[in-house]
């Protein structure tokens, strides 16, 4: 282990732990105004008219006719309105904002709105829709022709559901409107997407916008697009009333109305010749929700991952996301990567037990190696430590003598064990950094010799201001505590992008990096300076080319092989989680504790995704919505978790990092699943499995 | 506003009690929950009265503000109910919650009341005239439907204390902890010289009620290992018959499965 990855305590520790860290709900709300949605109540419909009650002074209703620039959320297509324009798209659409001086007056004037819809069609199911939000498709080799070769031919379909983010703190934002000036605060991902929309949808400038990010209480992707759509809301709310005004939702409100994980339905079809995959066609489809908001690149990152980590030489393969009446799904962990993955899992696994070949064994065949090709035909340029990682996974977790044992067994509990191997694209797809994103950092240096970092990059629990603040000392040789790093303002710090994609430490801590070593170099003793560096793409990277989705799509990938070890009641159906072991390799460390933290809570992540984490939508509206009804494991539920990092530096990254935060989330679920299919002896194609699909299909076989 | 009385005595919390806006809160786990910010209550848990733990020749007799940390850690609590309250929310709801709020509160999910009801519990009920005590059996009329007056409280839960030697419990949740029971189970099976004494089951979150089928589970009662064996299929019957799941969030064929399996499972470790 490097001297930099010696764990340190968390910069952000101390403020959250003794309870003085202020979030969005914490400020004082003297002087300013509640404001409550007013929501749709019909899954599709068009907006007839608002009745609204005698609103007493000091109270407000803002809705579309009140938005000073466009009616529009600038995410990617910007196709979500700041309110509802004509038509609701969905159960909790927002169709105005109910703003007062006093929160339950707001709450009883909120019930008294009475809206006149016309109600329309809804569709509920993506495979019915009409509206393909975005639709792609590529191809490597020649599929066709490996199909007409084939010994065998496998042909499946899988799915996966929605899955909530759940993240302790919901969503809440504070606007106000002084002077001229916008500024908005709250809990939120990336500053400077919520200061572009908020520009667009005020029409004012960008020096006359400031969003400010609050201390937040966990994200995992539910902090990345949204808060899009509620700055934009509640800043035109004070636009309007020309008074501060505060959203933060109770947990009802956040889970019926924000972004979650897309469900996907996925066909695939394999070749197989001489024991060996040698083509995949594969048809993806996300359920994007009623607005494309994010869609686009959450497919395109579902589309490049869906044949996993294997070299299939042949691939053809299509990708849609369609739109359907519910709220739009959006950014989390593992972003369209999870989806897939599972779904190439599985198939190996019934590929491989038809094969009469043990699921692992099977795989390792398959694996990528430095320098093969890509699904889009970019490079691995780096190497692939998969089979070093399984050997470590199955030895740690005594996977062939398990397997072996697990064979044949009788009596109520049966027990079963599944590995996955997978891989997260680090960092943004394709030229994203380059042509998109263009990072920018600064060091600022006081008289005092104190460095301050600015970035736009936010700190949301996954540890990135310590990572940061011990590259920055470590490469100027100053004490940690001499490096400043408080939430960023868009009118203090450049815009290095957003705080996603696992791209933080890899690509804006290496900026960091070099404009320490700069500033070492230049160094004035009590003399203010400031050193700005700038993005450079990787020169190695195979340009990608869109649409044809070829090159390369990732500078570099983070892999992970976890092994799961379930027990399976069979009288009740509940699955026991015996074990979860993981390898994972994320570059070096920049913080061994933070990285070995975010692995051990991605990975519970993915295994709840897997097993436990079911929310279902009744003709648009999610019953399930809160903590007591949606059940997300506990540490209780996985006791037996063993978390190892395997380092493969990446040269490009600081001291060898690559992306860390959403590697976790992709293979616990995988492994889960075949675990299951395992313990029961069938084949799985759908999470999440829960007590009850374990009971149906012991109701099925009769029993086993 | 939100209005509380903290009652200092029982006959304090009877006097009050009259007043029937006041809704009765001892650890609150539910009740906060609610938040409902019109509701009055009438806060229980410093009653003496009402946190004993004793016991007499036949019941131990536990105080309705009892906490399930209390339950647990007394020597007196039989073992069945020691191990349901141990499956119940977290320590923090342990350490607040009540078994009286348990039952009062109506739930068939309720884990403290099954045992409740597969031991044939009674509950004494008081108000400030008068008092009497209930099967808690037939304290539940209906869903949330309680045989309890405006003016009563539940002051005292009356266990049993002979024959819960051999009994089975099991509670599934959808998680390991913090879990509310998707179905519960309970039996106690009492044999002296091969002959059945006493046999009950009682099923937790599959009814509007916690369901006790005693007339069924009597058919046992009486008969040899042997002879019970041979009723043992139409035993079974009875009880799949008799229990009708109520819609829910868990599906009625699993919730069905789930119970004859715990059943059968019951029998195969009494012997039967």
């Amino acid at each position: 282990m490097k001297a930099i990855s010696k764990s340190v305590p968390k910069r952000d520790h101390a403020a959250k732990i003794s309870g003085s860290a202020v979030y969005v709900g914490d400020h004082p709300t003297d002087d300013l105004l509640f404001g409550r949605m007013l929501r749709s109540t019909k899954a599709r419909a068009r907006v007839l008219g608002v009745k609204l009650p005698v609103l007493p002074e000091g109270y407000f209703f803002i809705d579309k006719n009140d938005v000073p620039g466009d009616n529009e959320v600038h995410i990617i297509l910007d196709d979500n309105p700041v309110f509802v324009e004509e038509i609701a798209e969905h159960i909790g659409d927002v169709i105005g904002v109910l703003a007062g001086t006093d929160e339950r007056e707001v709450n009883i004037l909120l019930k008294q709105i009475e809206v006149d819809y016309e109600e329309l069609e809804p569709v509920f199911d993506p495979r019915k829709s009409d509206v393909a939000f975005f639709d792609f498709g590529y191809e490597k080799g020649d599929a066709e022709k490996a199909f007409a070769e084939a010994d065998k031919i496998y042909e499946e379909d899988f799915e996966t559901g929605l899955q909530e983010h759940m993240y302790l703190e919901t969503n809440g934002i504070i606007a106000e409107f002084k002077d001229g000036k916008m500024y908005v605060r709250g809990s939120l991902q990336c500053p400077y997407f919520v200061h572009r929309a908020v520009m667009k949808a005020t029409g004012l400038s960008s020096e006359n916008v400031s969003v400010t990010q609050d201390v937040i209480g966990g994200a995992f992707g539910g902090k990345e697009d949204f808060p899009s759509i509620l700055g934009c809301q509640v800043a035109v709310a004070a636009y309007k009333t020309k008074k501060p005004v505060r959203v933060v939702f109770d947990r009802h409100e956040d889970i019926e109305g924000t972004s979650k994980r897309h469900p996907s339905f996925c066909n695939y079809k394999a070749a197989v010749k001489d024991g060996q995959v040698t083509a995949l066609e594969i048809d993806v489809l996300y359920d994007a929700g009623a607005y494309a908001t994010m869609s686009m690149v959450v497919l395109q990152r579902g589309i490049i991952g869906c044949g996993g980590v294997y070299n299939v030489p042949n691939l053809k393969v299509r990708g849609q996301a369609r739109k359907t009446n519910t709220v739009p799904n959006g950014a989390f962990r593992g972003f369209g990567g999870p989806q897939v993955f599972f779904a190439i899992e599985m198939l190996m696994t019934h590929i491989a037990k038809d094969l009469q070949m043990d699921s692992v064994d099977f795989k390792l065949k398959h694996v990528a190696k430095h320098n093969d090709l890509t699904s889009t035909s970019g490079r691995f340029h780096f190497p692939v430590p998969i089979p070093a990682m399984v050997k470590d996974i199955t030895e740690a977790s005594g996977y062939y003598s398990k397997k072996e044992a697990y064979k044949n067994q009788s009596g109520r509990f049966r027990r079963g064990i599944g590995l996955a191997a997978v891989y997260h694209g680090a960092g943004f797809t394709g030229n994203g950094e380059r042509d998109l994103i263009k990072a920018v950092v600064q060091l600022r240096k006081d008289r005092d010799d104190n460095v301050e970092i600015l970035t736009a990059i936010t700190e949301m629990g996954q540890g990135v201001n310590t990572a940061f603040i011990k590259i920055v000392a470590q490469e100027l040789g100053l004490p940690p505590e001499r490096v400043i790093l408080v939430p960023p303002d868009t009118a203090r710090v450049p815009d290095s992008g957003p705080t996603v994609a696992s791209r933080s430490v890899m690509t804006v801590g290496e900026l960091l990096r070099r404009a320490a070593i700069r500033l070492k170099a230049e160094w004035r003793d009590g003399e203010e300076q400031l050193i700005e560096e700038h993005y450079k793409h990787p020169e190695y990277m195979i340009p990608f080319e869109m649409p044809a989705f070829r090159g390369d799509a990732y500078p570099t990938y983070s892999w992970a092989v976890n092994a799961v070890e379930v027990e399976i009641d069979t009288y009740t159906g509940f699955i026991d989680i015996l074990g979860a072991w993981g390898s994972f390799d994320a570059g070096t460390p920049i913080d061994e504790n933070i990285v070995i933290g975010q692995m051990e809570g991605g990975f519970l992540q993915s295994i709840g995704y897997a097993m436990m984490e079911k929310m279902t939508a009744d003709k648009g509206y999610i019953r399930n919505n809160n903590f007591s009804d949606y059940i997300i494991p506990t540490a209780v539920d996985v006791p037996n978790m063993q978390v190892k990092l395997h380092v493969e530096d990446f040269p490009l990254g600081p001291y060898g990092a690559k992306g860390a935060g959403e590697l976790p989330h992709v293979g616990g679920a995988p492994a889960v699943a075949e675990a299951i299919q395992n313990a029961l002896g069938v084949n799985l194609h759908k999470i999440p499995f829960l007590a009850e699909d374990v009971m149906d299909v012991l109701r099925r076989k009769g029993g086993i | 506003m939100v209005k509380g009385i903290i009652a200092k005595s029982l006959r304090d919390a009877l006097e009050l009690r009259k007043d029937s806006t006041f809704v009765p809160y001892i650890g609150g786990t539910d009740l906060m929950v609610e938040a409902d910010e019109n509701k009055s209550y009438l806060f229980l848990h410093q009653v003496p009265e009402m946190k004993n733990i004793a016991e007499d020749e036949e019941f131990i007799r536990f105080g309705a503000a009892c906490t399930f940390t209390e339950i647990i850690k007394n020597p007196l609590s039989p073992m069945i109910l020691k191990q349901a309250c141990r499956q119940i929310g977290a320590p923090a709801v342990r350490n607040m919650g009540s078994i009286g709020g348990n039952i009062g509160n109506g739930s068939a999910k309720a884990d403290s009341a099954l045992i409740c009801m597969v031991t044939d519990s009674k509950l004494r009920l008081a108000s400030a005239d008068s008092e009497r005590i209930v099967p808690i059996k037939d304290f539940y009329l209906g869903r949330k439907k309680l045989n309890l007056n405006p003016d009563e409280l539940i002051i005292e839960i009356l266990m049993p204390k002979h024959g819960l030697e051999n009994y089975y419990h099991e509670k599934v949740g959808a998680r390991k902890a913090l879990a509310i029971s998707r179905v519960s189970f309970a039996g106690i099976m009492d044999i002296k010289n091969g002959v059945i004494q006493n046999n009950a089951t009682a099923f937790g979150a599959v009814s509007d009620v916690i369901i006790r089928l005693d007339t069924i589970d009597n058919m046992l009662i009486g008969k040899t290992i042997e002879e019970a064996k041979k009723l043992r299929g139409d035993y079974i019957q009875a009880i799949g018959d008799a229990i009708v799941p109520t819609r829910g969030r868990v599906g009625i064929e699993y919730r069905k499965d789930v119970c004859i399996n715990l059943l059968k499972s019951f029998l195969e470790v009494s012997g039967i």
